[in-house]
This record gives C-alpha cells, sequence and structure tokens, in this order.
C-alpha cells in the first residue's frame, strides 16, 4: 500500500468511519439452525428465508432466544423456583460462506506502482467467512447469540455480532402481553428485531474483495465489534417497541501501554468512543391477515476521541469528534404459502461536528452532514428461488479533508477527486435455496457514482461503474 | 350411502371414544400457566385469546376441548402429518404433558370466538349447501352431520366455524392427500373437487 494511500486512509479513520470498517461491517450472517433444533420449529417459523425474520422470529428474539422444546436438566426450590435449566445439547451451529467476486475493472496493483500493472481480477474466498455459534438459551430467561468468525480478509478467528438477552414476558389484564429485556450486545442495531436497521439489513452478504465507498454512518457498522453496549427494551402487544441504552469502546486486539493488560484504553488506540454513546428504538408493528408493517425511527450518538497508534500515540484528552445519527427505518412483509414478498428501507442522517478532525486538518469542515437511504424489495417462490432488488444512495457536504483526492503519482480508487462522499448504486441479487439452510446467490452491484463522481471519480482516470463487482456465493449452515 | 353411513358409525364411535377418554378438570394453577403459555408463546401465532388474525394460523378461540387435546397429543406423537404440522407443532408440542395439553384444550374452549369474515356470494352459498346437504352425485356427505348445523362442532369434531378459509382449506387438502390421516375425512375430502373445497371454506369462515 502506498504511503499516500496509507495518509488518506489514516486520515479518515482518525474521523470515525473508514473503508476498511466498512468492508469490516460488511453483514455477518445470521442462520442458525441450533434455533430450530431448539424449538423444535422448521426455518420458516422464524424466517421468510434467511437472515429475514418472520414475526414468529422477531418474538423469539425478543424473548431472549429462550423459547425451547426440548428435554431440559433441571433443578428447582422447594418453591418450584427454577435453579437451571439446562438442554441435554448446547445449541450449537456453524455457517460457512464460499465466494467468487469479480470486479468489472480490476484495481491498480501496487506492486507496480509507476507501471501499468493491475492486481488480479476475481478472488475466490474459501471459505470467506467461517462462524461457530452458540444460539439458543442459556437459563429460563437468559439465552445468547454469540457468533466467532473466521474470515479470509484477516486470516485470524475473532469475535463477530454477538448479543446476550435477559428477557421476560407479562400477561396483562386484557390478555395483551409486555416483554421486556436486557441485552448486552456488540454492534448497534444487532439487538434489533427488524431487517430494516443496519446490522441484519440487505445485502446479507457482500464481497470482501471489492471497492467500498468511503463515508459510512457510524450507525451503521464502523464500531461493530468494537464496542460494548447494554440497552433495556419493552415490547407491548408484540406491536410496540421501544429501547434505549449506551455503547462504549470495547476494543479487540489492543492494549494499554504502560500495563500491557487489555485496558484501560490510552492514547496508543484511535477512535475511542467518549464515556457512553446513547441509543435509542422506537418502533410499532401492526399485523393483519398475511401482512406486517412496521415503521419506526432509532438513533445514536457517538463522541469519538481520535486517539494515535502505538507508533503514532495521541492522549485521549481534547476536542472530540460528534457523530449523531437519526434514521427512519420501515419494513414490509406479505407472507404467503406460495409467494413471499418483502420491502426493506432506511433513511440515516448523520450531523458531524468535527472538533478535532478540524483542528488537526483532517477535515476541510468544522461540521458536516451524512446522508444514506437504502430501499430492498425481494420477491421468493415458495422460499425457494427469488432476489432482492436494491436502490442505495449516499449523499453528504463535500469536504476534501474526509474525502481526500490523491497525492501525485498515487493509485486513487479509494479516493474523491471532488471530496465528496455521494454514491448510488443498485443490488441485483438472485437466491436458490434447494434446502432451507443451503442458499446459492448471484448478485451485482452497479454504481452510477462513487465517491462524489461518476467518471474520472478518484482523480485517477477510474469511473464509479469500474467498481461493479459480481459477486458469487454458496451460503450454508448447519 | 355405505361410505356416508361408515362416515356416521365412525362418528359416533369417535364421539364414545372420546368422552371416554376426557381428562378431569385442570386446577387453578395449570390453568394459570396455560394461560400463560397460551398468551406469551401460542398466541404469537393463534392470537392472545385464540382469536389468530393470519389464515396460515387456525383460530382456537371456542374450539372444543377433546378435538384440541386430540390434535396436541397427534402433534406431540407426530402422528399428525401435514405441512404446517411438522414444520411448526411437532416441535411447539414436543415436551407438553397431558396436564398441560389438557389446560391449553380447556384454556382456548373458554374463549369467545370474535367473527371473521363476513359477506355473500355465490361461492358462499354453494358452500352452504354442501354444508348441509353435501354432494350427493359425488357420495360427499353433509358436513353438518359431524360438524352440526351451525359448525360448531361436538367434542372431538372440530367447530369450524370462523375458521379461516385458508386453514379450512389447506386441511381438506391434507385430508385428501392423506398427509392429515384421518379416515373419515379422507372419506369425505377425496371426492371433493378444489370448487367444492374452496366454497366450503369460503362459507364457514362467514359463520359465527
Amino acid at each position: 500500500m502506498s504511503s499516500m494511500k496509507v495518509n488518506a486512509l489514516a486520515r479518515f479513520l482518525a474521523v470515525a468511519a473508514c473503508t476498511a470498517a466498512a468492508a469490516g461491517a460488511a453483514p455477518a450472517a445470521l442462520a442458525v439452525p441450533s434455533f430450530a433444533r431448539q424449538t423444535g420449529m422448521a426455518c420458516e417459523a422464524c424466517h421468510t428465508v434467511f437472515p429475514e425474520l418472520t414475526h414468529f422470529g422477531r418474538v423469539f428474539k425478543a424473548n431472549g432466544y429462550t423459547l425451547t422444546n426440548l428435554k431440559q436438566v433441571r433443578d428447582v426450590t422447594g418453591k418450584k423456583e427454577e435453579l437451571l435449566e439446562l438442554a441435554q445439547f448446547p445449541p450449537l451451529s456453524i455457517m460457512a460462506q464460499i465466494s467468487y467476486t469479480e470486479m468489472k475493472t480490476p484495481v491498480p496493483d501496487l506492486a507496480a506502482e509507476g507501471a501499468p500493472g493491475v492486481a488480479q481480477n476475481g478472488t475466490a474466498g474459501f471459505p470467506q467467512q467461517l462462524s461457530f455459534f452458540y444460539a439458543g438459551k442459556i437459563a429460563p430467561n437468559f439465552g445468547a447469540y454469540l457468533q466467532l468468525t473466521y474470515a479470509n480478509d484477516t486470516g485470524t478467528i475473532g469475535i463477530d455480532n454477538s448479543d446476550l438477552r435477559f428477557a421476560s414476558a407479562a400477561v396483562l389484564p386484557d390478555n395483551g402481553t409486555l416483554t421486556y429485556g436486557l441485552s448486552v450486545n456488540n454492534n448497534p442495531t444487532v439487538q434489533d428485531l427488524w431487517n430494516s436497521t443496519p446490522a441484519w439489513g440487505f445485502p446479507y452478504a457482500a464481497s470482501n474483495a471489492n471497492v467500498s465507498p468511503l463515508a459510512a454512518t457510524a450507525i451503521s457498522g464502523p464500531y461493530a465489534q468494537n464496542v460494548a453496549g447494554l440497552t433495556a427494551y419493552l415490547y407491548w402487544n408484540e406491536s410496540l417497541y421501544v429501547e434505549a441504552g449506551g455503547y462504549r469502546s470495547a476494543k479487540q486486539g489492543v492494549t494499554n501501554a504502560l500495563t500491557g493488560a487489555a485496558g484501560p484504553l490510552d492514547g496508543t488506540t484511535s477512535n475511542v468512543i467518549q464515556g457512553l454513546a446513547p441509543y435509542w428504538r422506537a418502533a410499532y408493528e401492526y399485523n393483519w391477515s398475511r401482512n406486517s408493517l412496521e415503521v419506526g425511527l432509532y438513533g445514536l450518538d457517538v463522541k469519538v476521541l481520535p486517539g494515535g497508534t502505538p507508533s503514532a500515540p495521541s492522549p485521549l484528552i481534547g476536542p472530540f469528534n460528534q457523530f449523531d445519527d437519526v434514521a427512519e427505518d420501515l419494513e414490509y412483509q406479505f407472507i404467503g404459502d406460495q409467494h413471499l414478498f418483502s420491502v426493506l428501507a432506511t433513511h440515516i442522517h448523520e450531523s458531524m461536528t468535527l472538533n478535532a478532525a478540524f483542528a488537526s486538518g483532517a477535515s476541510a469542515n468544522p461540521s458536516d452532514t451524512l446522508t444514506t437511504s437504502e430501499i430492498a424489495a425481494t420477491y421468493y417462490y415458495r422460499r425457494k428461488i427469488g432476489g432482492t432488488l436494491q436502490y442505495f444512495s449516499t449523499t453528504g457536504t463535500t469536504d476534501t479533508g474526509l474525502y481526500p483526492a490523491p497525492l501525485p503519482g498515487a493509485a486513487g480508487v479509494v479516493t474523491s477527486a471532488n471530496g465528496s462522499p455521494d454514491t448510488r448504486g443498485w443490488i441485483a441479487e438472485l437466491n436458490y435455496l434447494p434446502w432451507l439452510n443451503v442458499k446459492v446467490s448471484a448478485q451485482y452491484t452497479w454504481y452510477g457514482k462513487f465517491n462524489g463522481g461518476g467518471s474520472n471519480y478518484d482523480g485517477v482516470g477510474r469511473n464509479a461503474s469500474d467498481n461493479n463487482t459480481l459477486y458469487l456465493l454458496l451460503w450454508f449452515a448447519y | 350411502m355405505v361410505r356416508f353411513t361408515l362416515c356416521l358409525l365412525g362418528a359416533a364411535a369417535l364421539i364414545a371414544a372420546g368422552s371416554a377418554a376426557r381428562a378431569d378438570e385442570p386446577d387453578a394453577a395449570a390453568r394459570a400457566h396455560a394461560q400463560h403459555i397460551a398468551v406469551t408463546v401460542c398466541g404469537t401465532c393463534h392470537g392472545p385469546n385464540g382469536n389468530s388474525t393470519q389464515p396460515k394460523f387456525p383460530r382456537l378461540a371456542g374450539q372444543n376441548a377433546n378435538y384440541l387435546a386430540a390434535q396436541l397429543k397427534a402433534f406431540r406423537a407426530q402422528t399428525r402429518g401435514d405441512p404446517d404440522a411438522i414444520g411448526y407443532m411437532w416441535g411447539m408440542a414436543s415436551q407438553l404433558d397431558d396436564d398441560a395439553i389438557e389446560a391449553l384444550a380447556a384454556y382456548y374452549a373458554a374463549q369467545k370466538a370474535e367473527p371473521s369474515a363476513s359477506g355473500a356470494s355465490a361461492a358462499i352459498s354453494r358452500g352452504r349447501e354442501i354444508y348441509a346437504k353435501g354432494v350427493a352425485a359425488q357420495g360427499v356427505p353433509a358436513c353438518s352431520s359431524c360438524h352440526g348445523p351451525d359448525a360448531h362442532g361436538l367434542q372431538d369434531f372440530p367447530r369450524l366455524a370462523g375458521q379461516h378459509a385458508q386453514y379450512v382449506l389447506k386441511q381438506l387438502g391434507s385430508f385428501q392427500s392423506n398427509m392429515r390421516n384421518v379416515a373419515i375425512m379422507h372419506g369425505v375430502a377425496q371426492n371433493l373437487n378444489v370448487g367444492d373445497m374452496d366454497a366450503v371454506a369460503a362459507f364457514l369462515e362467514t359463520q359465527p
């Protein structure tokens, strides 16, 4: 990687979201047969087609993944208080993604800098991702979705999306229900019940061997697996959902420079959340006949200290950058025996106050905005064959610091000629499921605009459409 | 005519067996537990009071307790084999003991069935006729002879009034194919054509 590219990325890292983070936040998959083993119910009870949840799946999640129809090893007190409920077999699952990615135009080969060489096009991922899960009940009101993932880009095994829940449900005098619970999780919206929020939104699987746009909102993944959040929620009559809580940095793979221990975090660590980042969510779901419609709001307000690296430390004091995200979402589902149709949409507006970045020159403006919109329509026939079409758009303030132009002689690709984050395009995906836990997909992403431009977007002659990507995937879980 | 007589004889035998097998009334604790399960677990699909709004899942409010208990036991024993029984109910019923089954059955039997669909059409009129008189030319007996003139059923014979048409239609299909293996209903359904099934289902959905 050229030093110029490193500098550009480093500057962007200092503000918050970066291409690497966005790539790392590519949706890790939710498809867990251990839930089916635990409940004795087929995938279709909780999913239209994995990982999209049905109403029953949402209620199962809100109840802490604890519904079980397995024989239990139990212990009780003389007052019939439950002390222990262990399934005779632990709820373990495995999941694999085998993929092939081909971009319309290869990217430059940095080993041949100054020469016309290009990197090899066509990347096989075997596996792109291999995950192990504990997903199910732990105790009568306590359940877990814990995912460990090997990924081919890091070549290591690390913690993936995880969500521990305490939950219970009360019967109201009118036979209504009030479900209440707590979630401890490591990715804002991973605990959410609908697929219209980022963590479990479309695309459910994406290439990690392509080019990602520079801009991403704080709530859409840059902090995934590097935060710990505690949220509390109420779910009334399986319709009205409210949740509030906060997130704090919980870095993976960093140590305190003085003690060598896992903490406290110091100035050798970058992008550290100051205090607690508040998270909030409100949604209402209406179900009628074969249909359900959800509309909601959610948000996250993150104050980030830029910090530094072991080689270039910077104390965790002084000005910070703030990313205040407010979003709306909508999910519609029609679930018939033959035909299934759903629409997922979300619109995220981010207000950035860049005191630290502006002071250091990493941003050109003291404040910026960023807005992302996504709408996806999915159809399946008998849960066997189907597809999704999604439109996505990012717009925002032009900022030559956050979205920098290439330095003279640099390779471009992950730069912006005009300092604009604007990106838009379409994703079309076709899926075939020979069995409910095996999916074969072909996905194509078209870019009309990328990092601010259609043609020569990077300042080195690359067009947005050069980043169009074909992604073939075999995805299964057991 | 022979088939019709056999059907009635079978029905009488079922009623007698069902009456003899009926368990004691659930005690207060069992009733409270059943209500909690019914509202917080079963209710997600069947509605908290058993008046499901999703046609995939049958309405259970006001259903006859004997019939409900027999079905839950059939799910538990994995002997009821229609697709949704396998996909959903085999698991859900697998750990229910007889007391819980009786209490759940009593809970739903005690719930008030809310009105389902309403309306009038040629299909509904045709369905009413089939329900009351059968289709003599095809050897299909009158549904009312077992399920009662008001379609409220009796003991082992299920209440059909107000049931989702889609659900009734799927069950008739499962009886016809023997995926749901019930000799009496296979005999009834095997000569019903799809149009007649549609008509009967549409009629039943409108019944109070």
